[in-house]
C-alpha cells in the first residue's frame, strides 16, 4: 500500500517533463455545536451530533471547527492519447489534518465513450458518495448522515466507465470490482466497538447506471461484497462463519425545474438484517440564495430494539462569490434505539464556507 | 463628452441585446437542436450526428457572452455550472470544455478544426464559421 503510493508520487513527479499537469482543489471550513441532546449515557456518549459516520465527525456542546473542515488537492497528469494519472490528497480536521491519498488511479480512454480506471477510488455506493468531500458540489452542509453510514468508503480495484447518450438521454454507467482492507477502521474502532477493528470488504462487484434528461435524473446501483472483521485481532463470527455477504441496492431520483428542485434517495443493504435508508430534500433557488429542507431515515429490519434514527434538517446556501458558497444548517436527530443507540437525540447548528479552485 | 457617453450607452445596449450564436465549422452538416447543444457542452454527448468527435469550446467565465450562454442554453447559473463540473472533475468522470479568451479566439479554433463547436456574441459572427443556432 505504502509502496503503491510512493510509486504514484514518483510517477506524478517524474512525468512533469512530458505531461500536462493540472492542479485543482476544494476546501470546506465548517463549524458548529450541539444545542441540546441526550447523548447515549449507557455507552458513555455525551450529547453529540454525528455529522458523518465513517469519518466520525462529531459535534458536541463545545463549539468546534474540527469535525468537518477539510482541504483537498487533486493533481492530474495528462500523458496524452487518453492516458492520465490522478491523485487526490485530503486533510481532515477530524483526523488532525493528516493528509492522506483518498484517490490514486490511472485512467485510460479506450475511445470517446469508454474509460478504464485502476487504483484507489471512492466506493460509489450512494449518489453523493464519490464527491462527498466536495461541499461546493451540493446544496446542504453534507449528504444526510443517516444514509451515508457505511464504514467502508474507498476501494482498490478496477473501474470501467461509460459516458455517452441514448437518444435525448444522457447515459453514464460504470462497473467496478476490487477490495478494501481497512486495518483500523475509524467508525468501528473509535465509535462502535471501542477496540481496534480491522474491516475487510472483498470480492466487491458493483454497477451504476445514471440517466439524465432535461429536468430529470435517475441513478440505479447494485453492489455485492464479502465482509470479514477482526476485533482486537480476533476474527468476528456471524452465525458460526468467519464471513458474511452483503448486497446493496440504491435508487436516486432528482428533479430540477429551474428554481425548484427535489432530491431523493432510497437504499437497502442486505446483510444479517435489512438496513433501509432514504432521504428526500426540497429546495428553491432565489438567485444565489437557496433555502432547503431535508428528511432522512435509517431503519434496521426486525422486531424490538433495532437501530433506527432519522434527521430533519433546514438550511440555506448562499453563493456569495463565483467560487465559494456559505451554508448554514439546523439538524434535529431522533435516535429511537437503546441497545443500538448511536449518539442519542440531538439538535445542532452547523455552518461553513465551501470553495473550489 | 456627451457623445462619448451616448456611444458608451449604445454599446452597452448593443451588448445586452446581442444574443448568442452557436457556431461550427462550415463543413459540419450535422443536425442540432437545443438538447444536443446542451449535452455537448455538459459532457454528455461526445460526437456530432455526422459521427465525428465533438469538442466544445467555452469562453472565459468573466465574459458576458458566457453567462448569457449558460443561462439561455444550459439553463444554469454560473454557480450551478461550477458545482456540476466540480462533481465530475473530483470523481474522474469528466473535464469542462477548454476556455477561449474571447469571440475571436473561438472563431479561430472553430474555423480551423471541423470537430469543434463554440459560442460567440451574434455581432462577432464572420463568414469563416457556420451559425447553427441563435439564442
Amino acid at each position: 500500500m505504502k509502496l503503491k503510493m510512493t510509486l504514484l508520487i514518483a510517477a506524478l513527479t517524474s512525468m512533469t517533463a512530458q505531461a500536462e499537469i493540472n492542479i485543482s482543489g476544494f476546501a470546506s471550513v465548517n463549524g458548529g455545536k450541539v444545542l441540546s441532546g441526550t447523548g447515549a449515557p449507557h455507552y458513555g456518549v455525551e450529547p453529540s451530533f454525528l455529522a458523518d459516520y465513517p469519518i466520525v465527525s462529531t459535534y458536541t456542546e463545545d463549539f468546534s471547527f474540527s469535525p468537518e473542515s477539510l482541504i483537498g488537492l487533486q493533481v492530474t497528469g495528462d500523458l496524452g492519447d487518453g492516458l492520465s494519472v490522478t491523485g487526490q490528497i485530503v486533510a481532515r480536521g477530524a483526523n488532525d489534518f493528516d493528509a492522506e491519498f483518498e484517490w490514486a488511479y490511472i485512467s485510460y480512454d479506450l475511445n470517446d465513450n469508454w474509460t478504464l480506471q485502476a487504483g484507489k477510488k471512492r466506493l460509489p455506493l450512494f449518489y453523493y458518495s464519490d464527491f462527498y468531500d466536495v461541499g461546493y458540489a451540493y446544496v446542504w452542509m453534507r449528504p444526510p448522515a443517516d444514509n451515508y453510514t457505511w464504514q467502508i468508503f474507498n476501494y482498490e480495484g478496477v473501474n470501467l466507465l461509460y459516458n455517452g447518450s441514448v437518444g435525448d438521454w444522457g447515459l453514464s454507467a460504470n462497473i467496478y470490482t476490487g477490495r478494501e482492507d481497512d486495518t483500523e477502521n475509524k467508525l468501528l474502532s473509535d465509535f462502535f466497538f471501542r477496540a481496534p477493528t480491522r474491516e475487510i470488504w472483498e470480492d466487491i462487484l458493483g454497477g451504476v447506471v445514471n440517466l439524465s434528461h432535461d429536468w430529470l435524473e435517475i441513478r440505479l446501483t447494485h453492489m455485492r461484497y464479502t465482509n470479514k472483521r477482526f476485533i482486537n485481532g480476533e476474527p468476528e463470527q456471524w452465525n458460526g462463519k468467519f464471513e458474511r455477504d452483503g448486497k446493496f441496492y440504491g435508487l436516486a431520483v432528482n428533479a430540477d425545474f429551474g428554481n425548484l428542485f427535489v432530491l431523493s434517495e432510497l437504499n437497502r443493504l442486505e446483510l444479517d438484517a435489512d438496513f433501509d435508508t432514504y432521504m428526500i430534500s426540497v429546495g428553491y433557488r432565489f438567485g444565489e440564495i437557496t433555502p432547503y429542507i431535508m428528511y432522512s431515515d435509517y431503519e434496521q429490519s426486525g422486531d424490538g430494539d433495532v437501530e433506527k434514527h432519522d434527521t430533519t434538517a433546514v438550511g440555506v446556501r448562499w453563493n456569495f462569490h463565483p467560487s465559494a458558497a456559505f451554508k448554514v444548517q439546523y439538524d434535529r436527530v431522533k435516535d429511537d434505539s437503546f441497545d443500538y443507540a448511536v449518539a442519542g437525540d440531538s439538535k445542532a447548528i452547523t455552518f461553513g464556507v465551501d470553495v473550489v479552485f | 463628452m456627451k457623445n462619448l457617453i451616448y456611444i458608451a450607452f449604445m454599446l452597452l445596449c448593443a451588448q445586452s441585446y446581442a444574443g448568442v450564436a452557436v457556431i461550427v465549422h462550415p463543413s459540419n452538416s450535422s443536425s442540432f437542436d437545443d438538447s444536443v447543444i446542451n449535452r455537448i457542452f455538459t459532457g454528455k454527448e461526445k460526437s456530432f450526428s455526422n459521427g465525428s468527435k465533438a469538442i466544445p469550446i467555452g469562453q472565459d467565465a468573466g465574459n458576458p457572452v458566457t453567462e448569457e450562454f449558460n443561462t439561455k442554453v444550459l439553463n444554469k447559473s454560473s454557480a450551478q455550472l461550477k458545482a456540476y463540473w466540480s462533481k465530475l472533475i473530483f470523481t474522474g468522470k469528466g473535464t469542462p470544455p477548454k476556455e477561449a479568451a474571447n469571440d475571436a479566439e473561438v472563431i479561430q479554433s472553430v474555423s480551423t478544426n471541423p470537430d469543434t463547436i463554440g459560442f460567440i456574441s451574434s455581432g462577432s459572427v464572420t463568414g469563416d464559421v457556420k451559425v447553427i443556432k441563435e439564442f
